[in-house]
Parts: structure tokens; C-alpha cells; sequence
């Protein structure tokens, strides 16, 4: 019996051992597990902490150019401007959408880099760029006529700075009835083509580009007055602006200061108005030693060959002519109020003074 | 007067009536159509939104979206569009009612505010405003109507008093000397252009015509002179009616010819002067809008008149829409469409229905 009892409880024991140590391996096993995963979760911690500091570090950048943006808007402050007309704009920020109501503007305001905000321009704007293809691409908006052009398609494009000119007055008076940003850019003379483009370049928050412009400008225009003040002679110029019923230029115009300072004498310099229409008879009297023909921008030919001028009756006996002095000069750089007058200066200072420029 | 003869009157006024509200339907519809076409696309829901948004009491029980864009089209056009449609109407009420009159007077198809000076004289008082820049001057009160005013009186009584003869002024007489004066005005506004210098451009394309630039201003400082002007037109309406008969008949059925034509041709020269004074000069409108309306309507002044001033006005509204978006962007010429558009239909309905100068 005990021996008996003996033996069930050894072999219960035995069980029981058996049982208690398979629970043991088993809880072991559990252990590691439960190790793994802990590490395994503190890894992804670390990383997510990483990040987080990643994300810290890119909010402080972000923050410092914020700061940085700030600084420089607060420079740009308020400015004041005053156009040709009088009118006084005044802006609290940089214009972000320009529309030109001029070529002359279109001109200036791709010169001093404000070329990016430009999104409307006329029909007529074909400097620096070939406008009307970018208008045809979707690139550009075009708001029509450079004479008299309407209100609506301009109101259209939303623009917070409108350059217009006297071409456009009453464009610009009714958009700034509406309480639209209007500057009306006309100078008369080359001065005044200078100080336009510094008043663009402020406006638009370029004004070192544009400094740097008018004294590039300024120093061509200077070489070509200093030089020409050497000639020993004025030889007078004859530019016809349009014919067959001939018009030229008279006091007033560019063409005419620009005759002046390449050392030449316009012989229309005292005519009553700007653009004269003048006889054949006059021309032949007057007798210029150098003829101007423009060539119109649009690549069209003119009124007229060479061979239809000189054979104008009576105009055999004209200097220029018996000497084949006659020029053709782009119509658009010799009457449009923007930079490229500089250039303009120096083509008429070569066909007037050819021994000195040549 | 037989039974007959008061029938048949009761039956023409009831087809009066009937023109009058069908003309009045068109004149709305035509309104409406033209405030929507420009440049700019703005949905004809939103087009009724702003309209019934500037009604007093209505627009405060209108819903409108406050969006930037719905404002720039509030601006369109409560600011842009609707200043040029009502002044184009405007316009339209003034040539046509002065061509009514002034056709009446003379008894004659030629007579239109072009033909009669008053336009060439209008034209050449707000060239010499232009041109010497006194708008500006005189406290910044726009003195271009002004001129215009005093110019197209000037001419119209410089034609009446060149052909009067004694107490009389032969129809004849006055159309040739009507045309004589206004070319020389017209020479005088060639020379205008010759010294205007930079103001060329805005003397150019004024004269070439157009509501591209029409404010409110515009609009209210012509409003009253072209009622008035109308409404003078239409109390001397059955002295028309008269004339029509020939003068003496006129005298003696006891018309005081003289003072009616006085004032007739004084009002004519207000409203052409009202009118081109904001759209430049539009000619054919005063020609041949009363014309048609003879030939659709009849010849008495009584439903001729305030006809002829509602069909101007949808014909003057139409113009200008067209001009707006022919060459989109840019803008034609309003006195083109009126021209070009005008002319062939009038040649049209001259050709199909001949109508008589005399009352039924």
C-alpha cells in the first residue's frame, strides 16, 4: 500500500516535473519574445524621434526665411511714384501682375528684369520678344490696340500696376476711377526716356537693374557726343517719316534730338509742329546732305524703293542723293521711348558721320 | 367724319399700342443680350444676380457670392458695360428723334442731324474743347458738350438764317446750304487736326466714334437734355403731321410755321449735340432709323416719333455690342457697324416696301 502510494506520487512528482519544466522552456521562450519586441519598438522610437528632429530643424529654416522675407518687405515699404501726367500712385508692394498699355513700356520693363510679371501687353509690343507668338501660345495675354484700347480686356487680367501712355489716357482715367494702379509714361526727350525707366525700375522693384541701365545708356549716348563734337562739319538731314505725301520730323520729336546730338542739323528742326508734311519743293530747297528713310517695324516695305525717291522730280539735284547718301533706319527704334534709342543714336551717328564712327 | 374713317382710326391706335409694347419687348430683350457680350465671359446667371443686387430693395434679398471674381464682374459690368449700353441707347433715342424732326421739317429724306449741320458744328465745338484743352480748364468741368451744344446751334441757325428768304425758308435752300456748312466745318475740324499735336490721337478717334470710354457721367449729364429734346419733338408731333401737307396747307390749318421750325430745329441741335458729345460722330443712324420705322409703322409723328427713338436705341445697342467683339480685344469703330450693318438692310427693306411720305 505504501509502496504503492510510494509510486504514484513519484510518478506524479515525475509528472508534475515534467510539466513544470516544459512550462518553464515555454515561459523562456515567452520572454524572449516579449524582449524582441521591446527592442523592436524602441528602435522605432529612436527613429520617429529622429524625424521629429528632422521636421524641428526644417520648421526653424523655414522659420528664419520667413524672417528673412519679412526683412526685405519691409524694405520695399511704401513708394511713392509721379508719372508724366502727374498723377502720384502710391504702392505698399511690389507689383505682381504688370499690364503695358505701350511697346516703349513693354521695352523697359523686360529691360530692367521686371519682364516676369508682365501679363498683358498690346498688339503693337514686338520687343524684346515676339509677342504676338506667345500671346498664339497661351503664354501672354494681349489687351488689343496700343490706340485708345478698352478697359474691359485690361480690368480682365486682374493686374495690380497698369503702364500706360498719352495713347492710352482715357483707358488709364477710367481704370483709375475704378481703383486701379495707373502710371502714364510719356517722356519727350532722351532725358526724360532715362529717368522713365528709373521710375519703372522703382516701381517694380528692380531699381538697381535700372540704374544700371541708364548709366550703360547714358555713357553710349555720351561717347557718341563727345565724338561727334569733333566733326568739322554739320551736314543737314533730311528723315521722312511717311509719304508718298511726305511728312517729317520737326522740333519736339526724338527723331529730331537724336539728329542733333549724332551731329547733324534737321533740316525740318524749325518746322510749326511736330510731325510736318512738308513739300518736295522745300526738301529740294533745303538740299540735306544725308536722307533717312525709316523701315517700318512690321517688315513691310515702305512707300517707296530708293530708285521711287530719287526719281521724285527734281530731287537729282538734291546733295544726298547725287552722292548716294540715303539710309534706311527701323522705325521702331528711332521713335519708340525706350532703351533702344541708344542704339538708334548710334546708327544715325555712323550714317551722318561716317569718318568718324565708320 | 364717317363711321368707317372712325374705325379704321380705332383699329390704328390698337396697332399702335401693340407696336409700341412689341418695340418697348425688344428694346429689354436687346438690353439685356448686349450687357453680355464682351471681352470677358460672365455667365448669364451672374449677369441677373448683379442686376437684381444694384435694384434697392431687391438686392438686399439677393444671395451673391462675395469672390474676388464676382466683384471684378459686379465691376464689369455695373462700371463698364452698362454706362456704354444705357449711354448707346441714350444716343440712339437722340440721332433717331432728331432725324424724325428734322425729316419732317424739310419734308425730305435727305434731312438727318449730319446733313443739317448740326454735326458738323457739334463736332467742331467739342474739337476746339478738345483741341485748346479747356475741358480741364473751367473747374474740370467737362466743357466738350458745352461746345458741341453752342457749335451745332451755331451751325443750325447760321443754315437757317443763310437761307431765309423774307419770312420764308425754302426746304431746298436750307439742305444745300446745310451741306455747304458742314463741310465747311469739317475743313475747319481738318485744320483742328493739323495743329493738335499730341492731342491728334484723342481728336481722331473721337471723331471716329465710339462708347468705349462711357462713364455715368456721361450718361447723367445727357440724360436730361435728350428727354427734354424728345419730349419738345413729341408736342409739336401733330404739327409734323401737318407739315407733311406742304407748308401753306400748314398755314392755314393755323401751324405758326416759323416758330415750330425754330423750336424744332433748335431741340434737334440740343440732342445732336447731347449725343456727340459722348460718342463722337455717328452718322446714319439719324437717317435711316426713322426711315425704316416709316416703312414698318407708317408715317404719323404721334407713334413715328416715340417708335423711331426705341428702334434707335436697340439699333444703337446692337451696334456697339458688335463693335465689341468683331476684333476682340480691340474695339471698332461703333460708326462703322452702324454703316456697314445699317446700310445693305435699309437698301433691303427700301427695295421690298415702298412707303409714302404722306399720312394715311
Amino acid at each position: 500500500m505504501d509502496k504503492t502510494l510510494t509510486y504514484v506520487v513519484a510518478i506524479l512528482a515525475i509528472i508534475a516535473l515534467v510539466v513544470a519544466s516544459y512550462g518553464f522552456v515555454a515561459f523562456q521562450g515567452q520572454v524572449a519574445d516579449l524582449e524582441s519586441s521591446n527592442t523592436n519598438l524602441e528602435n522605432s522610437i529612436s527613429d520617429i524621434q529622429g524625424t521629429l528632429t528632422d521636421i524641428q530643424e526644417q520648421i526653424g529654416e523655414y522659420q528664419s526665411n520667413i524672417t528673412a522675407l519679412e526683412e526685405e518687405l519691409s524694405q520695399y515699404k511704401e513708394i511713392t511714384l509721379m508719372d508724366d501726367m502727374g498723377n502720384v500712385v502710391v504702392l505698399t508692394a511690389p507689383p505682381e501682375r504688370i499690364v503695358s498699355l505701350a511697346p516703349s513700356n513693354t521695352e523697359i520693363l523686360f529691360a530692367v528684369g521686371a519682364g516676369d510679371k508682365v501679363v498683358g501687353v498690346t498688339d503693337v509690343c514686338d520687343y524684346p520678344y515676339d509677342f504676338a507668338a506667345w500671346v498664339e501660345a497661351g503664354n501672354m495675354s494681349s489687351i488689343g490696340n496700343y490706340w485708345q484700347p478698352a478697359v474691359e480686356p485690361i480690368i480682365a487680367l486682374d493686374p495690380d500696376l497698369v503702364f500706360a501712355s498719352t495713347a492710352s489716357e482715357e483707358a488709364a482715367e477710367t481704370l483709375r476711377s475704378l481703383g486701379y494702379n495707373v502710371l502714364i509714361v510719356e517722356p519727350k526727350t532722351i532725358n526724360g526716356v532715362l529717368e522713365s525707366i528709373l521710375l519703372i525700375g522703382r516701381a517694380t522693384g528692380n531699381p538697381v537693374e535700372a540704374g544700371e541701365l541708364v548709366s550703360e545708356l547714358r555713357q553710349r549716348i555720351d561717347t557718341v557726343v563727345n565724338t561727334a563734337s569733333q566733326a568739322d562739319s554739320t551736314p543737314k538731314v533730311y528723315h521722312e517719316v511717311w509719304g508718298p505725301d511726305i511728312q517729317s520730323a520737326g522740333p519736339g520729336t526724338f527723331i529730331d534730338e537724336l539728329i542733333t546730338l549724332a551731329g547733324g542739323e534737321n533740316i525740318f528742326h524749325d518746322a510749326i509742329s511736330s510731325f510736318p508734311i512738308v513739300s518736295s519743293e522745300t526738301v529740294i530747297e533745303k538740299n540735306p546732305d544725308v536722307i533717312i528713310f525709316p523701315h517700318m517695324y512690321m517688315g513691310t516695305t515702305s512707300w517707296g524703293t530708293y530708285e521711287d525717291i530719287a526719281n521724285r522730280p527734281g530731287w537729282n539735284t538734291i546733295t544726298a542723293i547725287q552722292n548716294d547718301n540715303f539710309h534706311i533706319i527701323d522705325a521702331s527704334i528711332i521713335s519708340r521711348s525706350g532703351p533702344r534709342l541708344a542704339d538708334a543714336l548710334e546708327i544715325l551717328a555712323e550714317m551722318i558721320h561716317p569718318e568718324l564712327f565708320g | 367724319m364717317t363711321i368707317d374713317a372712325g374705325e379704321s382710326h380705332l383699329r390704328r391706335v390698337s396697332h399702335w399700342k401693340l407696336y409700341f409694347v412689341l418695340l418697348t419687348g425688344v428694346l429689354v430683350l436687346v438690353f439685356i443680350f448686349s450687357l453680355t457680350i464682351g471681352f470677358s465671359h460672365i455667365p448669364f446667371d451672374n449677369i441677373l444676380k448683379i442686376l437684381a443686387k444694384n435694384v434697392p430693395i431687391l438686392g438686399d434679398m439677393i444671395e451673391t457670392p462675395g469672390t474676388e471674381e464676382f466683384v471684378r464682374q459686379e465691376s464689369i459690368i455695373i462700371d463698364i458695360r452698362m454706362p456704354r449700353v444705357v449711354g448707346g441707347a441714350l444716343v440712339g433715342v437722340a440721332l433717331a428723334a432728331a432725324g424724325v424732326a428734322y425729316q419732317g421739317i424739310f419734308r425730305n429724306p435727305m434731312a438727318d442731324p449730319y446733313t443739317i449741320g448740326a454735326m458738323g458744328g457739334a463736332s467742331f465745338g467739342a474739337a476746339v474743347a478738345i483741341v485748346l484743352g479747356v475741358g480741364v480748364a473751367l473747374l474740370g468741368v467737362n466743357t466738350v458738350p458745352i461746345f458741341a451744344f453752342v457749335g451745332a446751334l451755331g451751325a443750325v441757325f447760321l443754315v437757317y438764317a443763310i437761307s431765309r428768304e423774307g419770312s420764308r425758308v425754302p426746304v431746298t435752300t436750307l439742305l444745300l446750304s446745310g451741306l455747304t456748312v458742314t463741310i465747311f466745318f469739317n475743313a475747319l475740324v481738318t485744320y483742328l487736326k493739323l495743329i493738335a499735336g499730341d492731342k491728334l490721337h484723342a481728336l481722331t478717334f473721337w471723331i471716329m466714334g465710339g462708347f468705349t470710354y462711357t462713364n455715368w457721367t456721361d450718361v447723367t449729364s445727357i440724360f436730361p437734355f435728350i428727354i427734354i429734346g424728345t419730349a419738345v419733338i413729341y408736342l409739336y408731333a401733330r404739327d409734323l403731321n401737318i407739315l407733311v401737307l406742304g407748308e401753306e396747307q400748314a398755314q392755314h390749318l393755323g401751324v405758326e410755321l416759323e416758330k415750330v421750325k425754330k423750336i424744332l430745329l433748335a431741340s434737334g441741335a440740343l440732342m445732336t449735340a447731347a449725343a456727340v458729345s459722348i460718342s463722337g460722330l455717328i452718322g446714319f443712324v439719324g437717317l435711316i432709323i426713322p426711315h425704316l420705322t416709316r416703312i414698318l409703322i407708317g408715317p404719323d409723328h404721334r407713334i413715328l416719333l416715340p417708335t423711331s427713338a426705341i428702334m434707335g436705341a436697340s439699333f444703337m445697342m446692337i451696334c456697339d455690342a458688335l463693335a465689341r467683339v468683331i476684333i476682340a480685344p480691340s474695339e471698332l469703330p461703333v460708326g462703322v457697324i452702324t454703316a456697314v450693318s445699317g446700310g445693305p438692310f435699309f437698301i433691303y427693306l427700301l427695295r421690298r416696301k415702298r412707303g409714302g411720305y404722306t399720312v394715311r
